[in-house]
């Protein structure tokens, strides 16, 4: 593997991405949404005499669960199968680079452009909370960027592996906005219907919880913002006692694990694919 | 205790040297006597005093445990130390009338079972004042002490996990206290238990259990103080008469996180309190308990906690006007189920300012012609359901309740009706102890981030800016259009 041609290809697909309609789109509205919740946040400081950063990030996380992951997941869908349409990518791989090159170097051009949409979004929103006295603390602020910008790999790598089983971009992109919907719904109220009808022991209704990395950012995020869970009611209050300290790594640990095996996965499968 | 081989003997009641140790004993008439011999310790010089005298001691440490079991004034001059041996009491005050004024009190004993104390008082009318006690279990313990004074002394817990602290402050039986101006830190409690008619004012306690307890008693006055980061705020167990007052009742969290909690209490005033970032705003539970009263909370805010006001569905006969419910995650919550109709959500025509009241104020009379109702689907589960809480701010329980307002076959009973909603936040008396964020850092870190998108964009620009300078057609074209 050549770094050198891996970095080309990266910044072909960071180039590719920032031209890319929906990615203007998501990132726009990214921007628009988060700087319009920080100003209807700030409403609420002109009566109490502070805004409490609590309800923004709160506003925040909720605005990132929708958009972040409709986002990545539509992204990461395109990626290999858009171009396998398009005959470019038997065109790429008659050059000579190697299959790991061209998977690494989509990935890490997606990851990026991925990151300059959220550095723009948080940017914008923490300049017009820090003027008006509107934040919190530095660190909440900028980790809560951070668990935002692990979860769209999270479902970049997801996105990725749609789009390696996948031959056509149509098809890719709409099994990711059904996985959008399972992963922002349906996963959600299913479970809620479930905990209602079969009475779930609240360690069990955590750890169904935690298999959707959706629920693991929101859990890791307000973890950093308010160094407790206790907000989520007993499943919270259960997880704070239970694991205390190693919450923190256990939500990292997740996290980075539906990084890796979709992508791996997705890898894999590009791999030996012979119809390229 | 090397400054003890010295002795004083000069008129004038000044310290002549930082080694050298002045004690000096003043008559209560005002006349200036003399210590003739050179005390062995303060508790010499205490028996030796006349009741009633004045012993003003010098700066140095001092060897505790002492005890004052007569009507005396101690003034520590420049905080004197009284330094215990790690066991048992620092000072026990067994006589009534007794000041002890500007020491340092450290050194109890860390046993539970014995409350080993810095200060403790068992005797009427004493004043505590503007002493600072740490390293010790107990701060200052009140116990059958009526009509005593605790004002503007500080407070420091052990370091000890919170289960194996002491209670900073402990007024035991010990009605018409005074508890004023004293800052407490890392204990365990306030407690204020069968002491009526007791005055809370302007404290500053923070970092611990109770914020304040109070069980058993009745009449009180809580003025002015802030409890904050704390587990629980404020604690009202089984009394009577209490007026809070200009509050600020801040970041109490954890489990059992209340900022005010009110268990059958009855005869409550509640008024221009800032109730903020709390787990639980204000929990309420059977309160009032007694006919003929109620519980009024006026001019309250309460601000970005988890849930606003907590109640449980037997609670009723409280009167809400002129209070903010503000961006709270869940402004109203009936724990267990149920409503909160026999409540009376707005007096003489006015009610409050709930900052998500969708109405409008048609004739401008800042009263909001629509009624305000606590009905959202997703509350009344988690209401009912406290597990589900675990999908707040998630968009599955948005959708549960757009859901709702869409087919309202599915929308539940409302729990609170506010008939009289303000559409303009009603002003707010001034409350202690309030600071803005870091706003450079938060700038900064904001700016930090619309760096590393611009950088971004820049390595992600930047080759095909090269290419259009160079004159060459974009080769990328529509690759992804």
């Amino acid at each position: 593997m050549n770094v050198a041609i891996i970095w080309t290809l990266a910044q072909k697909e960071l180039g590719d991405a920032l031209r890319n309609r929906w990615f203007l789109l998501y990132t726009i509205a990214f921007a628009g949404l988060a700087l319009a919740l920080s100003y209807m946040s700030l409403a609420g400081a002109g009566i109490a005499g502070f805004a409490g950063f609590g309800r923004t990030a709160a506003s925040l996380i909720n605005l990132v669960l929708l958009i972040i992951p409709l986002m990545a997941l539509t992204v990461g869908a395109q990626s290999l199968a858009h171009e396998q349409e398009q005959g470019t990518l038997a065109y790429l791989l008659a050059q000579p680079v190697t299959r790991p090159e061209v998977f690494l170097g989509k990935y890490l051009g997606l990851a990026l452009s991925l990151l300059a949409s959220l550095g723009l979004g948080f940017g914008v929103a923490g300049v017009v909370l820090a003027l008006s006295n509107g934040s919190g603390s530095p660190g909440a602020y900028a980790s809560l960027m951070v668990q935002t910008f692990l979860l769209s790999l999270t479902m970049l790598s997801v996105g990725f592996l749609i789009s390696a089983l996948t031959k056509r971009a149509g098809v890719a992109v709409g099994i990711g906005l059904f996985l959008w919907l399972a992963f922002v719904f349906l996963g959600d109220l299913g479970l809620m219907g479930t905990a209602i009808t079969m009475r779930l022991p609240v360690d069990q209704l955590l750890w169904l919880s935690l298999l959707n990395p959706l629920q693991v950012f929101k859990m890791a995020s307000i973890l950093d913002i308010n160094a407790t869970l206790d907000l989520l009611g007993p499943a919270g209050i259960y997880a704070m006692q239970e694991y205390g300290d190693r919450l923190r790594p256990v939500f990292l640990g997740l996290t980075l694990a539906w990084i890796a095996l979709p992508a791996l996965a997705a890898y894999v499968r590009f791999h030996l694919r012979g119809d390229l | 205790m090397g400054a003890r081989t010295h002795l004083h003997r000069s008129r004038l009641a000044t310290l002549s040297g930082s080694a050298v140790l002045v004690l000096c004993l003043l008559v209560a008439g005002g006349a200036a006597l003399h210590a003739q011999t050179a005390p062995q310790n303060l508790q010499a010089l205490i028996d030796a005093a006349a009741p009633g005298a004045t012993l003003t001691v010098a700066a140095g440490t001092y060897a505790a445990p002492l005890t004052i079991d007569k009507p005396l004034t101690l003034v520590g001059d420049g905080m004197p130390v009284i330094q215990g041996d790690g066991s048992g009491d620092v000072v026990l005050i067994t006589a009534p009338d007794v000041t002890l004024r500007g020491f340092v009190i450290r050194g109890s004993g860390d046993s539970l079972d014995r409350e080993d104390t810095g200060i403790k008082v068992a005797a009427p009318r004493a004043v505590i004042e503007g002493n600072q006690v740490e390293d010790a279990l107990f701060g200052i313990y009140l116990e059958q002490a009526a009509e005593g004074v605790i004002r503007g002394n500080t407070i420091h817990g052990m370091a000890l996990p919170i289960s194996r602290r002491g209670d900073g402050l402990k007024i035991w039986y010990s009605p018409r206290t005074l508890v004023e101006a004293n800052v407490m830190r890392d204990t365990r409690d306030a407690i204020l238990w069968y002491s009526p008619e007791s005055v809370v004012r302007r404290n500053d306690f923070a970092d611990g259990r109770y914020g304040l307890h109070m069980m058993q008693s009745d009449q009180h006055t809580i003025e002015d103080n802030v409890f904050r980061g704390n587990s629980v705020g404020i604690y009202v167990m089984y009394g009577t008469g209490f007026t809070m007052r200009r509050n600020l009742i801040a970041d109490n969290r954890g489990p059992s996180g209340y900022g005010i909690g009110l268990k059958e209490a009855s005869d409550v005033l509640l008024e221009g309190n800032r109730i903020v970032n709390n787990r639980v705003g204000v929990y309420s539970d059977a309160s009032p308990l007694r006919p003929e009263t109620n519980v009024t909370y006026a001019n309250n805010l309460l601000a970005f906690n988890e849930i606003g006001l907590e109640m449980l569905p037997n609670t009723q006969a409280n009167r809400f006007h002129d209070n903010i419910l503000l961006d709270n995650g869940q402004q109203i919550n009936v724990a267990g189920g149920g409503d909160l109709m026999r409540n009376e959500w707005a007096v003489d025509g006015r009610g409050n300012y709930w900052s998500d009241y969708a109405g409008f104020d048609a004739d401008g009379d800042a009263i909001g012609d629509l009624p305000y109702t606590a009905k959202s689907l997703f509350d009344t589960l988690t209401g009912a359901h406290p597990d589900l809480r675990l999908f707040q701010l998630g968009p599955a329980g948005d959708a549960l309740d757009l859901a709702a307002k869409a087919f309202p076959l599915f929308a539940p009973q409302p729990r609170m009706t506010d008939p009289a909603p303000l559409t303009q936040a009603p002003g707010l008396p001034p409350a202690p102890g309030m600071s803005a964020p870091p706003r450079t850092a938060n700038l900064a870190v904001a700016m930090a981030m619309i760096g590393v998108a611009l950088i971004i964009l820049a390595l992600g620009i930047g080759p095909h800016l090269h290419r259009w300078a160079a004159g060459h057609s974009n080769e990328f074209g529509t690759s992804h259009d």
